[in-house]
């Protein structure tokens, strides 16, 4: 790690709500409860797909104990999605089901006994219908429609072309072409859905849940409620861990404050890992059919990659879903003739929207994938092969993007000789492989009209100072991330700064935490409120010191003269004559939206200021293969990523930790499985498997330090970078273990088995 | 069609006997509306499933040393039911004197589980992959069975009766696991096939307990699990091996032979055709580590 100048940026502070998350004292939404609380309970088809004929509420009404019940005609005619151009999910079922688990109704009693009671008590009455339960199936000609809309029952579709593919081809050296299939899997955050909302006698409304983004979930509460923006506040307690799964206002949200509308008092709803892991939202299942041109000497030179992606019954973000892959062809590689086609199939399976990584996953498995596969071919190394073909600092891409920092060529070095990949490469030991792969990722985009981040600087008269913020802490360090850049701009103490939840009454809410936007934007927002308090600060302290603002210096608490370090001021002093002397208490407000930020056009592909900067990682996998069992166990993993400065490596570290271990799970154990009738076969963390702490290697983790020119102090997003590479070093180093080419995740030990088997009989 | 999903637990009355002659009689009392609880937890998510809903619960928590693991040189070992796998796995003379047990308690569920949960309670459950029931099968263990009118013995073995159904009856409680010492010059090994490393139902589980006299396989017991209806002996490998001395080619032929007996299902875990293939596989990896543990 490189020295850098600053006293709390670049520094491995310890997690600002590390001690009360530690002692479980930190206060998550099910950890709350009001005087007078209704417990809330969702009714769930049992069916993927079925008419409503009827619904009769009127034994669950007059039970004991139960005080209201809700159907899909509380909300009548409302048809909300992730954006106003998506919109095609009712806030629940009202006359058709279309996937297990949507909710048909609901109820609030006094405990949830009587609720779940009550919900044995409301009748209701399906006519089924055939589901459509793979993208095969919808795609047919006459197939049965999962939205009369839809009449192919395709949702999205997006097609770009850049260069001249057909030519390339022509003239490349060496074609391949292959067929990936990266399965369907649930998100894997601990804490469920939770929902809690309570009204006053004015008829506002405080909802706290546990959501990934207040301000889109609150804008949706709106929209499904049909009430104004300013009828509801949002505050958002510790969340426990969210993954791109609680972005959406859910079934659960709305039917929680329609319920306190009706009774008048609190109502919480609560689900459990088994509604979770089976019903809500997931990643989709994509079938990629991918070809490659490559020349002799490894330089890549055409892609057409065609993507079909089953993605369940409604919408949620797929459009940007879809689009990301296109963008990411082949991204952290420069390929100059790109073809992409897109197709996103409704079924009737649960939603699939966004998952930590993106779509960037994918591309990145894919392409890694494949170009390890053609090197190999052409007897060349896949690592010169990816050194070979990397984007350059300051080159355009075909989309139009501009990569403005990348240190990706130091990173893939750092890894190869940390895990000793030339020599490895050729003394093989039997079964034992390496993999090798690259990935990237934007550091978040505009999506909507609202794309800026906001902060708040409160200076108080005890010189330590309380920031609001719009981003969410979901446990990825944004807090700890942001108080280090306001103590290092006022020159303060990392345990100066306090930051409480966010709430919509008194936060400026920001476009959401996705898209590894957080650091930068809502970083960007918060140096710019600490700066703005700073010239204040600075303009009392100007005047106490008889110096210019311009030459105050801000460092231990302290304010000097630039040129003349005698000259000093504690800060408290400074504030203290700001506030009891001149009457003026200090605040900084600052804002930052990237530059000429575009919403991208996601059919077509090209836009330019998509995002300010891209993050960059290498990783290398060593694994082992029983050839009698077929199970795979990994040794050794080695990552650098390029983040950019980190403004904390420990976090940084976390997160390159966290992305590796959660995308072993896709590349090994997990698949989202539903039976013949479309109900869920791995809801239970027993079925569903993620990795456990024994399933994690060895992690060897470096940091190649770049300074972006759009990053706040330099930074670069992080957390979803870490997961753009291992599933492609994992597919590559079971091909170099065992020499098979299997594609579709997840590497179970029967599937190695088989193509084990298919290579023996020569198929 | 059953409503799908877990709910909270169904109304049922908790029942607190102080000696096992009252739990036995609460049982007989309440025939076929009670059931017993020890860990519960195999018996709590059965009853959220609504896929069993007693009125009663007999709990076995107030009743005096029923945890009480004893081994004597004569007899064997014997433990209560409400000895918990965690105490299994711990104990340090069981992984001397019968480190099969050990094995298996180790390879299950979590921590947490495992301090709850029973070794009777493994057992009487009665589902195929029941990791305690094929290293109790191969030393030849015993239950211990009473009811209102007294007790029974039978072999772990003829215990199953189908999947998650046992010889037991509705008033009766296993009060005792009983597991004679295992032979002079054995060895034994449970080896357990998961897709994770940790938390994990068995694709395949397989015990093999081996004696020898004068080179030549004087004894010899198999058992697999999940692998058939209930947890299953396999009689005829047996038989491949015992009067002979090992050679690769025997061993093969064994767990060929093992293989071929086991009748398993395709699930979400595995195909039936993988499960066939992994007994073979783990059956030879098993004898051969059984024989290489022969002290």
């Amino acid at each position: 790690m490189e020295e850098n100048d600053f006293d709390v940026v670049g520094k491995p502070m310890p997690r600002i709500d590390g001690v009360v998350k530690v002692t479980g004292t930190a206060i998550f939404a099910d950890d709350l409860a009001l005087p007078h609380m209704l417990h809330g309970k969702l009714l769930r088809s049992p069916y993927a797909h079925a008419k409503i004929l009827h619904i009769d509420t009127s034994k669950a009404e007059k039970l004991p104990g139960v005080r209201a019940v809700i159907t899909g005609k509380d909300f009548p005619g409302i048809v909300v999605g992730f954006m106003k151009q998506y919109a095609d999910r009712p806030p629940i079922a009202i006359d058709k089901v279309r996937h297990y688990g949507e909710t048909v109704a609901a109820v609030a009693a006094e405990d949830e006994d009587m609720a779940e009671e009550a919900l044995r008590m409301i009748e209701v009455e399906y006519e089924e219908l055939t589901p459509v339960l793979n993208w095969e199936e919808a795609l047919r000609e006459g197939a049965p429609l999962v939205h009369e809309k839809a009449k192919n029952n395709i949702g999205a579709a997006c097609h770009f072309e850049y260069g001249d593919v057909e030519q390339a081809f022509k003239k490349c050296d060496y074609i391949r072409e292959e067929k990936f299939v990266t399965q369907r899997v649930a998100i894997g955050f601990i804490e469920p859905h939770v929902a809690l909302a309570n009204i006053d006698g004015s008829g506002r409304i405080l909802f706290q849940g546990s959501k990934q983004s207040p301000y889109i979930t609150w804008r949706h509460l709106a929209w499904g409620l049909n009430m104004p923006l300013d009828k509801i506040r949002i505050i958002n307690p510790y969340v426990g861990g969210a993954f791109s799964g609680k972005h959406e206002a859910f079934d659960l949200d709305f039917c929680a404050i329609r319920l306190c509308q009706k009774t008048g008092r609190p109502v919480k709803v609560v689900t459990t890992q088994d509604e979770v892991i089976g019903t809500y939202r997931q990643r989709h299942e994509k079938h990629i059919w991918l070809k490659m041109g490559m020349n002799k000497d490894g330089t890549l030179v055409a892609t057409d990659c065609r993507v079909i992606a089953d993605g369940g019954a409604y919408l949620s973000v797929a459009p940007l879903n879809l689009y990301l892959i296109g963008l990411f062809n082949a991204l952290p590689f420069s390929i100059q003739n790109v073809r992409y086609d897109a197709k996103r199939a409704y079924t009737n399976l649960p939603v699939c929207g966004a998952v930590r990584g993106q779509a960037q996953v994918i591309a990145g498995y894919v392409f890694s994938s494949i170009i390890s596969m053609m090197a190999n071919d052409l007897g060349l190394d896949p690592v010169e092969v990816m050194l070979k073909n990397l984007v350059k600092e300051g080159e355009v891409l075909v989309s139009g993007s501009k990569v403005s920092s990348c240190g990706l060529e130091e990173a893939i070095r750092k890894v190869a000789d940390t895990i000793n990949w030339r020599e490895k490469r050729v003394k093989k030991v039997p079964n034992r492989g390496l993999g090798f792969a690259c990935g990237a990722q934007i550091s978040g985009t505009r999506l909507g009209g609202h794309f800026a981040s906001s902060a708040i600087v409160k200076i108080v008269e005890d010189g330590t100072v309380n920031l609001i913020h719009g981003g969410t802490e979901l446990g990825q360090g944004c807090d700890t991330v942001f108080a280090q850049m306001v103590a290092e701009v006022l020159g303060l103490r990392f345990e100066d700064i306090h930051i409480e939840m966010e709430d919509s009454h008194d936060a400026i809410l920001d476009s959401g935490m996705f898209g590894d936007r957080c650091t930068v934007w809502s970083g960007h927002a918060v140096i710019a409120a600490a700066e703005d308090a700073k010239r204040k600060v600075a303009k009392v302290a100007a005047e106490m010191l008889g110096a210019k603002e311009d030459d105050l210096i801000f460092k231990d608490r302290k304010i000097y003269v630039k040129n003349n370090p005698e000259k000093k001021i504690p800060f408290l002093t400074v504030v203290r004559q700001a506030q009891y002397g001149l009457g003026q208490l200090i605040y900084g407000h600052g804002s930052w939206g990237f530059p000429g930020s575009e919403i991208a056009d996601f059919s077509q592909g090209h836009c330019e200021h998509f995002t300010p900067s891209f993050s960059f990682v290498a990783q290398a996998v060593e694994l082992e293969v029983d050839p009698e069992t077929g199970k795979v166990k990994l040794l050794n993993s080695v990552a650098a990523d390029d983040c950019g400065q980190p403004i904390n490596p420990l976090l940084v570290e976390g997160q390159l930790d966290g992305g590796s271990v959660h995308m072993i799970g896709q590349g090994l154990y997990e698949e989202a499985l539903y039976n013949k009738s479309g109900q869920a076969l791995t809801s239970s963390l027993r079925d569903y498997k993620l990795p456990t702490a024994m399933d994690v290697p060895k992690l060897t983790n470096y940091h190649v330090i770049t300074h972006d020119p759009n990053g706040p102090f330099g930074a670069k997003g992080a957390g979803e970078t870490s997961t753009t590479a291992i599933m492609a070093a994992i597919r590559n180093a079971v091909d170099d273990a065992i020499d098979v080419r299997i594609t579709n995740p997840p590497f179970t030990p029967e599937k190695i088995l088989k193509a084990l088997k298919d290579k023996k009989e020569g198929k | 069609m059953e409503y799908p999903y877990v709910q909270r637990l169904p109304k049922f009355e908790y029942l607190t006997p102080r000696t096992l002659d009252e739990a036995i009689f609460m049982l007989s009392r309440h025939r076929g509306e009670a059931r017993v609880i020890a860990g519960g937890t195999d018996l709590l998510h059965k009853m959220k499933r609504r896929e069993e809903t007693p009125r009663y619960l007999v709990g076995l928590k107030n009743i005096p040393r029923l945890d009480y693991i004893d081994y004597d040189e004569s007899q064997g070992l014997r433990f209560g039911p409400l000895v918990t796998i965690h105490a299994i796995e711990t104990s340090s003379f069981i992984r001397h004197k019968f480190p099969i047990l050990s094995q298996a308690a180790s390879s299950m569920a979590s921590a947490q589980i495992r301090n709850l949960g029973t070794v009777v309670g493994n057992i009487s459950s009665a589902v195929p992959s029941a990791d305690m029931a094929p290293g109790l099968m191969v030393l030849g263990g015993k239950l211990k069975i009473a009811n209102i009118k007294g007790e029974r013995l039978i072999h772990v073995e003829d215990f199953f009766a189908g999947p998650s159904v046992s010889v037991l009856a509705p008033d009766e409680l296993v009060v005792e696991v009983q597991v004679p010492n295992p032979p002079p010059n054995s060895g034994m090994v449970y080896i357990k096939h998961t897709i994770r490393a940790a938390m994990e139902l068995a694709i395949v589980g397989v015990a093999t307990m081996v004696a020898f006299q004068n080179g030549v396989c004087s004894e010899i017991k198999i058992a697999l699990g999940a692998v058939a209806p209930t947890p299953i002996r396999a009689n005829r490998a047996e038989t491949v091996l015992k009067g002979r001395p090992f050679s690769t080619k025997l061993v093969k032929e064994a767990s060929q032979t093992a293989s071929d007996e086991a009748r398993p299902i395709s699930d979400i875990r595995a195909s039936a055709e993988y499960r066939k293939e992994m007994i073979r596989i783990l059956s030879e990896r098993a004898l051969n580590k059984a024989r290489e543990e022969v002290k």
